[in-house]
């Protein structure tokens, strides 16, 4: 399974050769943390970093990176000043001080929040040069473990054209289910075969979906990701941007898309509660196993895992995941993804340590922290990942699939009140079956237009 | 007193008033006034805030916040929160002061009263969030207690629900402290009122009606206006029991406290300061125009006793 993913990958990264070291395979959490420091590929001349992060000093990312900075520093002798800020540093810590001197070197968090924080404020700096820097595998470049599409793709475009952010993390979404408990799943290869699935749930007195319906963008997976595979990556954000509204009746993938969404709402296959939730009541319910699927991120896993760990009693799930099908008529194999990773200010002090640091993480041996002890995806197609992530990593690697962002970076258009005012109220009405599709696209039409007049 | 001594003392008055005076009047302009001043000249402007600069554009902010179901539903709800809040606040701390002068341990009862007052409004927010919770295999406290008497389960914190919910908690988590400031007037009234009132036969609704209210009156309407203040910036109790705690709520939920913050570090959002401050002047609008409101309608002639 892990050779096969890594040869798929090597072929999606478009880099021909097998790796020098040949199999890698993935320590354990506590291993990683034994891993010796690889040599650094590149030294920079200056001798200070500092970093904001997104993560806290205690969670899994916080205890990864802190042991890759203490390496960087056995290695370059580079002091990095490191201060553990949170989600929220970008809006509350950085962009506050980006009319100041004192602006951090190196930053963090997804593609989506660094453009609308810091790139739309002039506030980072490109950087295509890292794509060059060696990461310390052997003579491989940043350019060549990643994979193309983790980095290169419009969303991740300064006013230049350049890429600004270079990428660590990779979440991505789709279908969770417990092995354990929904036995021999093929996954379906048509829209009404998913329905069967859930059909088959409720048959055997279980509810078929948990959704915890008080995050608008939760919501909205079921409509994105049908609506993608038939208008393609970019199609949504065009529809978004349509002043006139008239995209959403012209183009009829919409209302298909919807219909199905419709499908879902009208069918009671959504969990009972799942419209008065709070966050994470319904997931964990999933995880309880009142429900057989649970769409969500690729960070389902660690999140119920460690719901029942500190619910005790043992128990455990053994998670699968599956694609969404293909629905009827669509022509875009798509996957969303929403890559995470490093940004330099534009007004850094060091920006060559800041970058030098970018390239040492994404070494084999040090980014395998990100899978082995924070249980994520990684941008290095050959970097195995723990079981539960088997199946979403295959599909993620598939180099057939087209890559595109969490429902195509509409969330941040226009500051996010686009999606806040038209698409999340009405997604929202047509995931609770209290209109139907075609009022969905309607009203998507007319109160998209009306928005944009207010709206320049 | 000669009118040289007098002159005396007003130079006295007049040396000492700047130095007096001064100081608040300083900090007052530069942390209240400068700021008010400021935030309505940005709602003329567009601003991301750090990194770029603030460009006029005239009316546009109030455009885009008009143009906005978010800030609509937005208002309306805070409208809620202070009028039907306002109101079940203010019914609920005078039915106490009617009941409680006359209880044995009253000291006692107000001070349980006043306890959901030191509980941070996100700590309470939180804790109603599992109150409220529905779940049909592990109902939270509310719908267990529904489910005893036999009625169906109720989908609290559905976004269209939750609005009500608020309202709720907020005047459970209010009434203690205005039923505070309001014994504190009760308490100042003379004994032999009440004893009179009793002599003549008076019911306790008389008694609130002909002595409590009109002794009360001036500090009813301070207290009112308390209420205006901190009912329109109602925020964070929102943020945590209509929504997962960490984003925004759907916007039905919304209120123009929360509008404010989203909109400034809202989840992924470019900041608009300019609509921000937009919103910031509807708010001191809505505060001005009640205020004033409440005033006028409170207007009596002061009663000395």
């Amino acid at each position: 399974m892990v050779a096969a993913s890594a040869t798929l990958a090597l072929a999606a990264s478009g880099c021909g050769g097998s790796g020098e070291s040949g199999e890698f395979s993935l320590p354990t959490a506590a291993g990683y943390f034994k891993t010796a420091c690889p040599k650094a590929a590149v030294k920079p001349a200056q001798k200070e970093l500092t970093y904001w992060s997104m993560w806290t000093k205690d969670e899994p990312q916080g205890k990864v990176l802190q042991y890759v900075i203490n390496c960087f520093t056995k290695q370059t002798g580079v002091k990095v000043d490191v201060q553990w800020l949170g989600r929220e540093v970008l809006t509350q810590n950085v962009a506050p001080a980006l009319n100041t001197d004192k602006v951090p070197d190196l930053i963090d968090q997804d593609v989506t929040k660094m453009q609308a924080a810091v790139v739309a404020a002039n506030g980072a700096q490109p950087l295509q040069d890292v794509l060059a820097m060696k990461t310390g595998d052997g003579d491989k470049t940043v350019k060549d473990v990643l994979a193309k599409t983790s980095w290169d793709f419009p969303g991740n475009r300064e006013k230049s054209g350049k890429i600004f952010l270079v990428p660590y993390t990779i979440l991505t979404n789709g279908w969770w289910y417990n092995k354990k408990q929904v036995k021999n799943v093929t996954p379906p290869k048509t829209m009404d075969d998913l329905f069967a699935l859930f059909d088959a749930a409720k048959k055997s007195g279980k509810a078929a979906v948990s959704q915890d319906g008080d995050i608008d963008t939760y919501n909205i997976y079921y409509f994105s990701q049908l609506a993608e595979r038939y208008v393609g990556g970019g199609g949504l954000m065009k529809a978004a941007r349509d002043k006139t509204g008239k995209s959403w009746t012209s183009d009829p993938g919409f209302l298909k898309a919807a219909q199905y969404v419709e499908r879902l709402a009208k069918g009671k296959y959504l969990i009972d509660g799942w419209d008065a939730a709070k966050f994470p009541q319904v997931q964990q319910r999933w995880a309880d196993g009142e429900s057989d699927y649970l769409f969500v991120g690729s960070w389902g896993p660690s999140e119920t895992r460690e719901y029942l760990n500190k619910q005790g009693g043992g128990q455990a799930i053994d998670y699968g995941s599956f694609q969404m099908p293909m629905p009827q008529g669509a022509t875009h194999d798509i996957i969303e993804q929403k890559p995470i990773g490093f940004s330099v200010t534009a007004k850094a002090k060091n920006p060559d340590a800041a970058k030098a640091f970018i390239a040492y993480f994404l070494n084999k041996k040090m980014l395998a922290g990100i899978p082995a002890v924070a249980d994520n995806l990684t941008p290095r197609a050959d970097l195995p990942v723990p079981a539960d992530l088997k199946d979403i990593k295959k599909a993620f690697d598939d180099p057939k699939k087209e890559h595109v962002l969490f429902q195509d970076a509409t969330d941040a258009l226009n500051g996010g009140t686009w999606a806040d005012n038209v698409l999340f109220p009405e997604n929202n009405a047509l995931l609770k079956g209290k209109i139907t599709a075609q009022q969905f696209v309607d009203q998507m039409a007319s109160k998209s237009a009306a928005y944009w007049k207010s709206h320049h | 007193m000669t009118s040289a001594s007098l002159g005396a003392h007003q130079r006295r008055r007049r040396r000492i008033f700047w130095p007096f005076v001064g100081p608040a009047l300083l900090l007052y302009v530069l942390f209240l006034a400068l700021p008010t001043v400021s935030a309505v000249v940005l709602s003329f402007t567009s601003w991301i805030g750090a990194g770029g600069t603030p460009v006029f554009n005239g009316l546009g902010s109030y455009r885009e916040l008009f143009g906005e179901e978010a800030f609509y539903d937005a208002f309306v709800n805070t409208l809620l929160f202070l009028v039907v809040g306002g109101v079940g606040t203010f019914v609920l701390a005078f039915l106490f002061t009617m009941v409680l002068r006359e209880m044995r341990g009253n000291k006692l009862i107000r001070a349980i009263l006043f306890f959901p007052n030191i509980v941070a409004p996100v700590a309470l927010g939180i804790f109603l969030g599992f109150v409220f919770k529905f779940n049909p295999t592990k109902q939270g406290l509310a719908n267990f207690l529904i489910g005893t008497l036999g009625l169906p389960p109720l989908k609290f914190l559905q976004p269209e629900h939750v609005t009500w919910v608020v309202v709720g908690a907020l005047i459970w988590a209010s009434a203690g402290f205005y039923i505070t400031i309001l014994m504190a007037a009760v308490d100042r009234i003379p004994a032999y009122l009440y004893e009179d009132a009793d002599i003549a036969g008076a019911s306790p609704w008389q008694k609130f009606r002909y002595v409590t209210l009109p002794l009360t009156w001036d500090v009813i309407g301070i207290a009112g206006v308390l209420w205006t203040i901190h009912a329109i910036k109602i925020f964070e109790l929102v943020f945590v029991l209509a929504g997962p705690g960490t984003y925004s709520p759907p916007i039905n939920a919304w209120s123009l406290g929360l509008y404010v913050f989203d909109r400034s570090f809202g989840a992924g959002g470019t900041p608009q300061f300019g609509v921000v401050c937009a919103c910031g002047v509807v708010m001191i609008a809505l505060v001005s125009l009640f205020v004033l409101a409440l005033r006028r309608l409170m207007r009596r002639e002061a009663i000395e006793y």
